[in-house]
């Protein structure tokens, strides 16, 4: 039978059979796999530990004729401090969900691996709703989707924060005279302003930025419709999300 | 697919049982032409099924499934109504009751939060534990030990807390016959959190 590694993150768990779990892997060398993992809802398994959400494990799976299988999974690394934070796993599996919705199966894509395990760390000393628009941020960048913050991007005209509309038609900020009968979401003059410096700035330096809940609604809300748009799928943890948020 | 290839009626019959967890496409074949060879057991079964359906219903108090509505936990004189106990499933109650150690209440979330699902807190049986808080001095979270599990134990203590109920986590840490060396860093890392002294 065919075996081989992956060195990959648990993006996705669901139940499966009777004491099975039907995993999604995001993987370094090969992307997006499935690969069912037998057995780990018995207490006694000793792949329960890999096999979490979120865990950075070295996985051994098997090449199965529909289904790939679990064969050994070593944990690197399971984000203790998600468990331990409401917040921190709405985020992550804000994360986990946008990942997944914007990739295909067995298509290597390193950069955002690198991403997505950078921000997984990160979720410990950021607000954890930024990292959650900073990495969309980046992940549309890695994808060709980031959308343009600076101008209009049909006239180039300068759009100022009391008029800024973002549309996923147009891949960017529209100014009230080109925005015309598209669908938009609007942003205030402090939304777009945190928006242009969280796509870019260091992710070190993510943990000084500060935002109230109007603000973080208005750019959550505009960055879940514009993925939406772009990967044609529905962001339930993103939306079930926001209503959590106290 | 195989079942393109029989009567309607028994190819429903295989779709229907391959819609079960656990159930696969060859299984259901194999179950569906034991019930056609075996008429007595189909129809016993079948009776079954509409039975279970027509007399099992949710307790309306707590959620756990139940003949008599309340159910027997519910409308027990000796239970402690001091101590709530907040458990995913049904068969977690089975579970709880086994031991014989909990004399208090439960309530049944049939679920826990799952975001990337859609299960938010209202596709929970949430909103009737509110109703029950009156005279409940503890609540005990015995949701299993997941990131999501934790995640509902954690909501639950914040809409919780400021209504003054104290909010318990039932200790995780190595099962029984578990070998430390085998152990990950979660479950360790739970297991040192719930130390007792000796
Ligand atoms: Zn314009
Ligand atoms: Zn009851």
């Amino acid at each position: 039978m065919a075996v081989y590694k992956a060195d990959a993150i648990v993006i996705r768990s669901r139940e499966y059979g009777e004491a099975d779990k039907l995993l999604t892997l995001f993987s370094r060398e090969r992307g997006k796999l499935e690969a069912v993992a037998k057995g780990v809802r018995k207490p006694k398994s000793t792949q329960r530990g890999g096999t979490q959400l979120f865990t950075y494990a070295d996985f051994l799976l098997y090449k199965g004729k529909s289904l790939d299988t679990v064969n050994q999974v070593h944990p690197r690394e399971s984000f203790i401090h998600l468990w331990d934070d409401f917040d921190r796993t709405i985020a992550a599996s804000g994360i986990a969900e946008l990942l997944d919705i914007s990739t295909t199966r067995d298509q290597p894509e390193p950069e955002l691996f690198t991403l997505t395990l950078g921000f997984l760390f990160l979720l410990k000393y950021v607000d954890p709703y930024i990292a959650q628009a900073s990495y969309a941020l980046r992940l549309l960048n890695i994808h060709g989707y980031l959308p343009g913050l600076n101008n209009c991007v049909e006239c180039g005209a300068t759009v100022s924060g009391t008029q800024a509309f973002l549309s996923a038609e147009a891949g960017g900020l529209l100014c009230s005279s080109c925005k015309n009968n598209e669908t938009v979401t609007m942003l205030n003059g402090g939304g777009l302003a945190l928006m242009r410096r969280l796509k870019s700035v260091e992710i070190d330096k993510l943990d000084r930025f500060r935002w109230n809940k109007k603000m973080r609604l208005e750019i959550l809300g505009s960055l879940c419709y514009f993925c939406e748009n772009k990967f044609e799928r529905k962001l339930k943890a993103w939306r079930s999300g926001s209503e959590l948020i106290v | 697919m195989d079942y393109l290839y029989y009567p309607q009626a028994l190819s429903d019959l295989i779709i229907s049982f391959s819609r079960l967890p656990g159930v696969g496409p060859k299984t259901a074949g194999r179950l569906a032409f034991y019930l056609l060879q075996h008429s007595d057991d189909a129809e016993q079964l079948a009776r079954t099924i509409t039975t279970a359906l027509r007399e099992i219903r949710q307790c309306t108090v707590c959620g756990n499934y139940t003949e008599a509505d309340p159910c027997k936990i519910c409308a027990g004189e000796r239970r402690d109504r001091t101590v709530l106990c907040i458990v995913e499933q049904p068969r977690d109650v089975v579970a709880l009751e086994k031991t014989r150690e909990f004399k208090g209440i439960y309530h049944v979330l049939h679920g826990v939060l799952s975001p990337m699902e859609g299960i938010g807190p209202e596709q929970l049986n949430l909103a009737n534990l509110l109703k029950r808080l009156d005279n409940v001095k503890e609540v005990i979270i015995a949701v299993n030990p997941s990131v999501e599990g934790e995640a509902t134990a954690l909501y639950i203590a914040r809409i919780l807390k400021p209504l003054g109920t104290k909010v318990t986590r039932i200790a995780h840490g190595l099962p029984v016959g578990g070998d430390l060396e085998y152990a990950d860093e979660v479950t360790i890392t739970r297991a040192l959190e719930g130390r007792r002294q000796l």
